[in-house]
C-alpha cells in the first residue's frame, strides 16, 4: 500500500506534502472546509489528478494533515493498494427519519464475505448518527470494523457535505468498503473528559433535546456552570458534555456534546440522542488530559496493526468539533500526541466531526461517540 | 518531543510564516495573545465549575437533611423531626412552666378517597389538608405528618385547655369543608385526640401515646370530634384492641358458629315459615361472648366484611337442605351494604350454594339507610333484581321514617320486640303495632313481630292479624348441630313442643 498526501489552500491551490512515487491511486479520501468543497471544483481537481480512483470525502470545521490543523484548506490522501479491492456506496437525501434504513442499505451494498472494514461519512447536520450506526449494525452485525464520522460545517450552514464517487453534497451518507485478506483496519478511541458533580437522572428528553435533569430545567444548571460565557455564545454548553449511561449499566457510558441551548424554553439540543430515564453527569475537559487521550487512541491503533506490513500505513483521525472548540490553539497538542504514538512514518489525515464512529470494545458493533478522538489505522500485510 | 508551550509556539510560527518565508510578526503576536486568553478562560472555567459544584453539593446536603426530617409529600416535619421539636419544647416548658398540647389528628374517610379517586387524588388531598392546618395554627406551633393520613400537632403556651379545644374545633371545621380534587369534591372530616403536658405526661412518647388513645376514643364515640386524654382510657383501649385481635383470630380459626331461630306463620302460627340466622361466638368450657360486645367492634374495624360473608354463605348452605318454601333471614351490617360489590357477592353465594334467591331474606336496619342512602339504594335494587327478599329490621325503634318504606323495595317489616313486650299493658304500644300492621297491609308488606314471650302477646298479635311471629314462646334459637333433628321433626309433621320462655 502506498499513500500520497496533498493540501489545497485558498492562496496557493494544491501542493503535494508527501509523495509515494506511485503513479496511480485506487482510493482518494479528502476533507475540507465547507466553503472550499461546496462548489465541486476540488472534487473535480482530485478526480482529474487520479482518474481511476474512487473518491470519498466531506466537509469539516477543521482538517488534520500530518501534524497540522487548518480551518480553510482541503486535505487529501491518495491510496494505491497492492492487493486490496474497494467499493464505494452513496445514499442521497437522507433525513433523520430514514437514517436507520439508509445505514442498513449501505451495509447491504457493501456486504461481502471478504469485507474487511468500512469507513463511513455522513452529513452531520441532516443525518441521525445513532440511527445510521444502528442500521449498519442491523446488516453487518459487527463482522468487520466500521469507523468514520459525521461531517461538520460552520454554524451558519444548515447542512454539512459528504460524497462517495460524486461531488460532496448535503444529506449524503457515503461509505467505502475494503475487501480481501491483505488489508488490516484497526481502530482506537479515547475521550479524556472527567465526569464530576452529582449523578443526575434524565427526567425529560425527546430525541436529542434535553429538557430536565432531576425534574429541574437542564438549561438552568448549565447557566450556573457557564456564568457569563452563556451571554456570549448560545453553544457555550459544549464545554460541559454529558456522560450518560443506562440506569443499570454504568459501564455502557457515552459522551454527548451540547449543540445549542434555548434559555427561554429551557431546552438543550445535543449532538445525538439523550434517552429519558438514563443517568447523567456533567463532564469537564482539561486540555492536557484531552490531548493525552488522543495518544491513548493512537496507541490502540498501533497495537492493532501487524508489525510486518507491506508499504505505508495510513491513520485516519476523526476527532470532535467540541474538543477543537475547548482546546482552541492547543488542539495541535492532541494531533501531536497521537502522531507521537503512530510514528513519524505514518501518514495522518483527519477532520473535526459532529460525531465519531468507532467499533464498541466487546461486540465490535459500530457506535456513535461525541467529544472523542477516534483513530482508524489502515495497512496491507506482507504475503 | 516538544513540550506543549514549544509545540504551540512552533505551530503559531508555522502559521504566521508566509509563503515567501517572511514571518508575519503582528499575526504571530495576535496568536500568542489568543493563546494566553484561551489559557485564562480555561482556568476561569475550571474555577467556576469547582465553585458551582461545591454550591450544588451543599444544596444536595441541605436537601438530604430536609428529606431526612420532612415528609416529601406535604413538606411538613416527619415523625423523627416532630419528636425532636417536641422534646425541645418539653424541656423549655419544664423550665418556664408553660403547658403544651399534643394533638393526634386522623382523617375519617381518607381511605374512601384513595379507593375511589386513586392515590394521586389522595396525595392532593393530603397536601391541601396540610395547607389548611398550617393556615389554622400559629407560626410557633408545629405540625408533622407521621404517615398515611395521621398528623401530629404541637401547640405551645396552652395556658388553659380551652385554648387547645378552640384550636381543635377550628381544625375540625377547616377539615370538614369540601376538598376540590381536580374537579371532584371530597368530604372527609377528621378526629382529634389531645394530650396536655404536664398533666398527661412530660415525655415525648408518653404524650404522643396518650394523644393517640384520646384520638381512638374520639373516633369510637362518633367521628368529627375531638377528645382530651383521660387516665383510664388506656385500659379500655387495650381491652378493645384485645377484642379486635381475638375476633381476627376467631375468623381465622373458624371459631364462630350459627344458631337458627324459627319464624312461624300460617293458621295460629303453627307452620314454620323459615329461620333467622344468628351469629354466635362460643368458647369451650366458658360463656359465649355476647354479639353486642363483638359485632360493633367487628363493624368498626371492617372485620365484619369477612365475618358477614362467612355468615351469609354458611346460612345459605344450611337452608338449601330445608323444605321449600322455608326461608333463611340473614342480618347485614352497614359496612357490608356500603360495599358496592355486595350484590355480586350475594349472587356468587347463591350460585355456589344453589339456594333459590326468593328463599333468602336480607335483614337491614334503618341505620344503614341513614348513613349512605345513595349506595344503599343501588345495592338494594340490585339485590331485588336478583330475586332476594328484603326486610326492614327493628322497625319502630329508630327514625321509623315512613318514607323508607316507599323509597326502598322492602318485602317485609319486622316490628321491634320493645313494642311487643309492652303490648299487653301499654295502650300506646298496642296502637303503634296496630298502625304498623294496618300501614303494611296497605303497602302490601309482610310483617313479623319479634320477641314473643307470652301467650297474651301471641293472642294480641293474632287478633291484629300479624303475619308471622318470632320469639322464645314458640322457638328459641337452635344450634346448628341440633337443627337437623328439628327440621326432621317438622317435616314428619310432628310439631315441636312449644316451650314457654
Amino acid at each position: 500500500m502506498r499513500v500520497e498526501t496533498c493540501r489545497w489552500t485558498p492562496g496557493t491551490g494544491w501542493r503535494t506534502e508527501r509523495s509515494s512515487g506511485a503513479r496511480r491511486a485506487d482510493l482518494v479520501i479528502y476533507f475540507g472546509s465547507h466553503q472550499a468543497l461546496r462548489c465541486g471544483a476540488r472534487f473535480a481537481e482530485l478526480q482529474a489528478a487520479w482518474p481511476g480512483a474512487r473518491l470519498i470525502g466531506g466537509s469539516a470545521t477543521a482538517t488534520i494533515l500530518g501534524g497540522d490543523l487548518d480551518e480553510q484548506s482541503v486535505v487529501a490522501v491518495a491510496v494505491s493498494f497492492a492487493q486490496t479491492r474497494t467499493a464505494v456506496a452513496q445514499w442521497d437525501c437522507v433525513t433523520h427519519a430514514d437514517s436507520r434504513a439508509c445505514g442498513a442499505a449501505v451495509g447491504r451494498r457493501l456486504a461481502a464475505p471478504d469485507l474487511a472494514g468500512v469507513f463511513v461519512l455522513a452529513d452531520g447536520r441532516s443525518v441521525n448518527g445513532n440511527s445510521l450506526t444502528a442500521g449498519l449494525n442491523d446488516v453487518l452485525a459487527g463482522a468487520c470494523p466500521v469507523t468514520g464520522g459525521m461531517t461538520s460545517s460552520p454554524s451558519d450552514q444548515p447542512t454539512a457535505l459528504a460524497g462517495a464517487g460524486a461531488p460532496p453534497a448535503p444529506g449524503v451518507v457515503a461509505a467505502v468498503g475494503f475487501y480481501g485478506s491483505a488489508i488490516r483496519l484497526s481502530s482506537g478511541r479515547a475521550c479524556g473528559w472527567d465526569s464530576f458533580g452529582p449523578r443526575r437522572r434524565i427526567t425529560r428528553a425527546t430525541g436529542n433535546v434535553l429538557f430536565e435533569l432531576d425534574d429541574k430545567p437542564a438549561a438552568e444548571l448549565y447557566e450556573r456552570y457557564l456564568g457569563d460565557e452563556i451571554e456570549e455564545d448560545s453553544a457555550a454548553g459544549v464545554i460541559f458534555p454529558l456522560l450518560m449511561s443506562p440506569p443499570d449499566q454504568p459501564e455502557h457510558a457515552m459522551v454527548r456534546a451540547v449543540l445549542t441551548m434555548d434559555r427561554d424554553s429551557g431546552a438543550m439540543t445535543f449532538a445525538h440522542d439523550v434517552p429519558a430515564g438514563w443517568m447523567a453527569r456533567l463532564m469537564r475537559g482539561n486540555v492536557d488530559r484531552l490531548a493525552m487521550a488522543a495518544a491513548d487512541a493512537a496507541r490502540q491503533v498501533r497495537d492493532g496493526l501487524p508489525d510486518r506490513i507491506a508499504g505505508d500505513r495510513l491513520s485516519l483521525m476523526v476527532s470532535c468539533a467540541g474538543r477543537f472548540r475547548l482546546m482552541g490553539q492547543r488542539t495541535v497538542d492532541e494531533i501531536a500526541y497521537a502522531r507521537g504514538e503512530l510514528g513519524p512514518d505514518a501518514a495522518c489525515l483527519g477532520f473535526y466531526a459532529f460525531g465519531e464512529i468507532a467499533p464498541a470494545g466487546g461486540s465490535g458493533l459500530a457506535e456513535l461517540h461525541n467529544q472523542t478522538m477516534t483513530v482508524a489505522g489502515l495497512a496491507e500485510t506482507e504475503c | 518531543m516538544l513540550n506543549p508551550v514549544h509545540r504551540l509556539l512552533a505551530h503559531q510560527l508555522s502559521r504566521a510564516t508566509r509563503t515567501d518565508g517572511e514571518i508575519d510578526l503582528p499575526g504571530l503576536l495576535a496568536m500568542v495573545d489568543l493563546a494566553y486568553a484561551e489559557a485564562d478562560r480555561d482556568r476561569q472555567r475550571t474555577d467556576r465549575a469547582a465553585l458551582v459544584m461545591c454550591e450544588e453539593m451543599e444544596q444536595l446536603n441541605a436537601d438530604l437533611h430536609k428529606m431526612a426530617h420532612h415528609d416529601a409529600l406535604t413538606g411538613l416535619p416527619n415523625r423523627a423531626y416532630f419528636c425532636e421539636v417536641l422534646m425541645r419544647q418539653l424541656a423549655l416548658a419544664q423550665r418556664d412552666g408553660s403547658p403544651i398540647a399534643v394533638f393526634c389528628i386522623d382523617f375519617d374517610r381518607f381511605k374512601n378517597v384513595n379507593d375511589t379517586l386513586g392515590h394521586q387524588a389522595g396525595d392532593l388531598l393530603l397536601r391541601q389538608a396540610a395547607d389548611r392546618m398550617r393556615a389554622a395554627v400559629r407560626s410557633c406551633d408545629t405540625i408533622g405528618r407521621i404517615g398515611g393520613d395521621e398528623f401530629l400537632l404541637l401547640q405551645t403556651a396552652v395556658s388553659q385547655p380551652q385554648l387547645a379545644a378552640q384550636l381543635a374545633e377550628r381544625l375540625l371545621e377547616r377539615l370538614a369543608e369540601p376538598f376540590d380534587l381536580d374537579g371532584h369534591q371530597a368530604f372527609i372530616g377528621a378526629s382529634i385526640g389531645i394530650a396536655l403536658s404536664p398533666l398527661d405526661g412530660s415525655q415525648v412518647d408518653e404524650l404522643i401515646k396518650h394523644a393517640d388513645i384520646a384520638l381512638y376514643r374520639a373516633k369510637t364515640s362518633g367521628r368529627r370530634q375531638f377528645c382530651f386524654f383521660k387516665h383510664g382510657m388506656g385500659v379500655r383501649l387495650r381491652e378493645r384492641r384485645t377484642m379486635e385481635q381475638a375476633i381476627a383470630h376467631a375468623i381465622a380459626d373458624k371459631a364462630f358458629s350459627l344458631a337458627f331461630q324459627p319464624v312461624f306463620g300460617g293458621d295460629h302460627y303453627r307452620d314454620v315459615a323459615g329461620f333467622e340466622a344468628l351469629l354466635r361466638w362460643p368458647h369451650p368450657g366458658q360463656a359465649a361472648t355476647p354479639p353486642d360486645q363483638f359485632i360493633p367492634i367487628a363493624e368498626e374495624t371492617g372485620l365484619i366484611l369477612p365475618l358477614g360473608t362467612w355468615v351469609l354463605e354458611s346460612a345459605c348452605r344450611e337452608a338449601v337442605s330445608w323444605p321449600a318454601p322455608w326461608r333463611i333471614a340473614v342480618n347485614v351490617s352497614p359496612r357490608q351494604l356500603g360495599s358496592s360489590d355486595f350484590a355480586t357477592q350475594v349472587a356468587d353465594i347463591l350460585r355456589r350454594t344453589g339456594l333459590a334467591p326468593e328463599r333468602l331474606e336480607i335483614e337491614i336496619t334503618e341505620t344503614v339507610l341513614i348513613q349512605d342512602a345513595d349506595v344503599a339504594t343501588q345495592v338494594l335494587r340490585r339485590l331485588k333484581q336478583l330475586g332476594v327478599r328484603l326486610a326492614l329490621d327493628d322497625f319502630g325503634t329508630g327514625y321509623s321514617s315512613l318514607s323508607y318504606l316507599q323509597r326502598f323495595p322492602f318485602d317485609k317489616v319486622k316490628i321491634d320486640k320493645s313494642f311487643v313486650q309492652s303490648l299487653t299493658d301499654n295502650a300506646s304500644a298496642r296502637a303503634i303495632v296496630g298502625a304498623i300492621l294496618a300501614m303494611c297491609r296497605q303497602l302490601g308488606l309482610e310483617v313479623t313481630a319479634e320477641g314473643i314471650e307470652t301467650g297474651d302477646q301471641l293472642a294480641q298479635l293474632h287478633s291484629q292479624a300479624c303475619d308471622q311471629i318470632q320469639g322464645y314462646l314458640l322457638g328459641r334459637p337452635i344450634a346448628w348441630q341440633e337443627l337437623g333433628d328439628f327440621v326432621a321433626r317438622q317435616v314428619a309433621g310432628r310439631v315441636a313442643a312449644l316451650e314457654p320462655g
